[in-house]
C-alpha cells in the first residue's frame, strides 16, 4: 500500500516541471484568445463566449470543427487554421481547468423561472448535466453570457451551426420559440 | 409540489415528442423510447441529428454511437494500440501515419501519394513519403462527408454524398487542387447513410453504394442500391437492389465480379441480424433489404409478404453489429501463399450492442463461386472492456510491397501490417 502511494507521489513530483513548462508555453499561445474571450477565459465582449471551465473535449471538438471549416466563423477561421493537434489538446486542458464564470445576481427571477420550465421541458440537463457544467463533448451552459446563449440557440435553430456527430441541438432548437430561447438563456446565464 | 410540477412538465414533453406516434411501449414517461416517423420525404431531407436513434427498443434502449477523441490518438496512445493488437505469427503492425483525423477510404496515386477521405470533418488528405517521414497534408476541406475516393488516369475522384468530383493531375497540384469538376450528380442529397465508397473495375467504371436515409423502412427509389458509374461520360446503371448501408467493396481479381460488405439494421437485439458479405453474380440482383435480413430473417414490419427465398443470400454472415466497412482481396506476394485472393475486411465495430464486437480485421477464405466461405480473425485488440475503443479500423488498401495499410477514423491514423518469414 505504502509503496504504491509513494510511487504515485514520486511520479507526480517528476511531472511537475514538464507540466509547468507546458503551461507557460500554452499560456503564451492563449494570449491570442484572451483578446476576445477575456482574461482568465471569461468574456467581456458581446456575442463572444466564455471558455473558462468548458469541458476539455468540447473545446477540442470546436477547434477541430473551426479548423476543418465545418463550423464557420470569420474570426476563428484564420486562427484555427494554424493550430496543431498538440495545441488543440493543450487548449482543451488549459481552458477546462480555469475557474468557470459565476452567475451574477439575477436581475429578473421571474424570467428565470420561465427559463427553468423550458430547460426541464426540453430536457437540457439530460446532456448538459444537472449543474449545466457540461461533460465531454457537451458544452457548459451555466454562467455563459446571456446574449451568446441566445445567439447559439438561434444559430442551431437556423441550421447554421453544426454540433458533434451525436448532437441533438438542431432537433431541440428547431422547435423553440423566441420567447423560450430568451427565457432559457437568461436562466442559464444566471444559474448558480 | 415541486416534484409534481416537474413530473407534469416532463409528461407534457414526452407527449410533445411522441406527437403523432405510438406511445404504446413508453413505459417510463420521463424517458420515452426515441421514435421518429422516418418514412417521409421531410425526414429524408431534414433528419434530426440523432436520426439513427429513432427506432429505439426496450432491448437496446440507451445505446448510442460513441464519439472518438477530437484530435485522434496521441503518440503514446498509438504505441499502446500497437502493443495491444494481436496478429498471426510473422505479422507486424506499425504506425504508418498519424494526425489523419477521421480517416476513411484510401487510394494510391500513380506517383506514390496516399489519398485519404474523411467523415464529418469534410477533409481529404494526401500523405507523402519524405525520406521515410510521412507528411500529412489536408488538400481539400469543407466537403460533405467525403468518405469515398479513387484515383484513375492521373485524376483524384472524391465522392461527397451527391457529387462525384474529379481533380485532374492531382499529384502535381496538391497545394492547389481547385474546385474540381463534378462528373456525376444524379444522386440524392440525403445525409443519413449518404456517405459512400468507390471500387474501380477493369473498365474504369466505379461501383458506388447508395444507403437508405434511415435505419429501416421503404426506401426512396433512388437508394438502397449499388450503381455502376462511368466517370468519363457520367453514364450509370443500377447494378444491384435491396442493399442497406454498404461502405466497402472490391472487384474479384479472379472473376471481375463485385463483392461488398453490408451493415444490417439496428434495434432488434445484440445478436440479430448479422452483417453481410455479398457478391453480385449478375446485374439486377436483389439482396433483401428491407424485407429480409441475413438471408433468413424476414423483417417484422417490412417483410410485407415477401419470403427470404426471393432474394440473393449473403456469401457469408459476418456477425451482428460488427460493422464491416472497407475490404480488399489480397493480391500481393508478401503474405503467406494461402492468403492469396482471401478477402480482408475492416470491421468498424458496434454501437447498438451492449458488448461491442468487430473493431478488428477479418480474413475470409472463399472461392470465386462464393460457396463455403469461412472467416477467421486476422487482427484484433482495438476494443477495450464492453464499450470502449482504442481505435476503429474502417478501410484497407494494399501497398506495392504486398503489405497492407489500415485506416482508423477513431485514432486518426493509418497502420501498416507486414509479414516476414522468421
Amino acid at each position: 500500500m505504502r509503496a504504491v502511494g509513494f510511487g504515485i507521489l514520486y511520479a507526480t513530483l517528476l511531472f511537475i516541471p514538464a507540466q509547468a513548462a507546458d503551461n507557460a508555453a500554452i499560456k503564451e499561445k492563449a494570449s491570442v484568445c484572451s483578446g476576445c474571450h477575456g482574461e482568465n477565459g471569461i468574456s467581456q465582449t458581446e456575442n463572444i463566449p466564455s471558455l473558462a471551465g468548458q469541458p476539455d473535449q468540447f473545446i477540442q471538438w470546436q477547434l477541430v470543427f473551426f479548423r476543418a471549416g465545418s463550423r464557420k466563423n470569420d474570426q476563428m477561421k484564420p486562427i484555427a487554421e494554424e493550430i496543431t493537434n498538440e495545441e488543440i489538446r493543450s487548449f482543451g486542458a488549459y481552458f477546462s481547468q480555469m475557474t468557470p464564470p459565476k452567475g451574477a445576481e439575477d436581475t429578473d427571477p421571474d424570467l428565470s423561472k420561465k427559463g427553468a420550465q423550458v430547460a426541464a421541458g426540453r430536457r437540457c440537463a439530460a446532456c448538459h448535466t444537472d449543474s449545466f457544467a457540461g461533460t465531454k463533448g457537451v458544452a457548459r451552459l451555466a454562467g455563459q453570457r446571456e446574449e451568446y446563449l441566445v445567439k447559439a440557440l438561434h444559430d442551431y435553430k437556423a441550421g447554421q451551426r453544426v454540433g458533434g456527430g451525436v448532437a441533438a441541438m438542431a432537433d431541440v432548437a428547431y422547435h423553440m420559440s423566441d420567447e423560450e430561447i430568451t427565457s432559457v438563456s437568461h436562466y442559464l446565464a444566471y444559474f448558480k | 409540489m415541486t416534484s409534481m410540477f416537474h413530473r407534469s412538465v416532463l409528461a407534457l414533453a414526452a407527449v410533445a415528442l411522441l406527437a403523432g406516434t405510438s406511445i404504446g411501449n413508453a413505459q417510463d414517461k420521463s424517458k420515452p423510447l426515441k421514435k421518429y416517423e422516418s418514412g417521409t420525404k421531410e425526414f429524408w431531407t431534414h433528419p434530426p441529428d440523432d436520426w439513427f436513434l429513432g427506432d429505439e427498443t426496450e432491448a437496446q434502449k440507451g445505446l448510442a454511437p460513441p464519439s472518438g477523441p477530437p484530435t485522434g490518438a496521441s503518440d503514446a496512445e498509438l504505441a499502446n494500440i500497437i502493443k495491444k493488437v494481436k496478429l498471426p505469427p510473422g505479422f507486424k503492425m506499425e504506425v504508418y501515419a498519424s494526425g489523419v483525423l477521421a480517416a476513411r477510404q484510401m487510394a494510391w496515386g500513380d506517383k506514390g501519394t496516399l489519398f485519404v477521405g474523411s467523415f464529418g470533418l469534410g477533409n481529404v488528405y494526401a500523405i507523402k513519403d519524405n525520406g521515410g517521414k510521412k507528411e500529412v497534408k489536408t488538400i481539400l476541406k469543407g466537403l460533405n462527408m467525403p468518405t469515398g475516393l479513387a484515383f484513375r488516369d492521373g485524376a483524384l475522384y472524391v465522392i461527397a454524398v451527391d457529387k462525384l468530383i474529379r481533380y485532374d493531375n492531382a499529384e502535381a497540384n496538391l497545394d492547389k487542387l481547385g474546385d474540381g469538376k463534378v462528373v456525376y450528380d444524379d444522386m440524392p442529397s440525403y445525409a443519413a447513410h449518404g456517405w459512400k465508397y468507390i471500387a474501380v473495375d477493369k473498365d474504369g467504371w466505379f461501383y458506388i453504394p447508395f444507403g437508405p436515409p434511415f435505419n429501416i423502412g421503404i426506401p426512396p427509389t433512388s437508394v438502397s442500391q449499388i450503381r455502376r458509374v462511368d466517370p468519363k461520360t457520367g453514364n450509370a446503371e443500377i447494378y444491384a437492389l435491396g442493399v442497406r448501408n454498404s461502405v466497402g467493396g472490391d472487384v474479384d481479381p479472379r472473376t471481375g465480379k463485385y463483392w461488398f460488405t453490408e451493415n444490417a439494421r439496428d434495434w432488434i437485439s445484440d445478436d440479430l441480424p448479422s452483417d453481410k458479405l455479398n457478391m453480385i453474380n449478375k446485374i439486377g440482383e436483389h439482396f433483401g433489404y428491407p424485407y429480409c435480413h441475413q438471408g433468413n430473417l424476414p423483417d417484422d414490419k417490412f417483410a410485407m409478404g415477401h419470403k427470404c427465398s426471393e432474394f440473393t443470400p449473403p456469401v457469408l454472415n459476418l456477425g451482428a453489429h460488427v460493422a464491416p466497412l472497407g475490404m480488399k482481396f489480397y493480391t500481393g506476394d508478401q503474405f503467406p501463399a494461402e492468403y492469396k485472393n482471401n478477402i480482408l475486411i475492416a470491421e468498424h465495430g458496434s454501437w447498438n450492442r451492449h458488448k461491442y464486437q468487430g473493431g478488428r480485421i477479418m480474413r475470409v477464405i472463399v472461392g470465386p463461386d462464393g460457396k463455403n466461405a469461412k472467416q477467421e480473425v486476422f487482427a484484433s485488440g482495438w476494443i477495450e472492456g464492453d464499450q470502449g475503443y482504442l481505435g476503429r479500423p474502417d478501410d484497407i488498401i494494399l501497398a506495392k510491397d504486398g503489405s497492407i495499410l489500415v485506416a482508423d477514423d477513431w485514432a486518426g491514423a493509418i497502420y501498416r501490417i507486414s509479414y516476414s518469414k522468421k
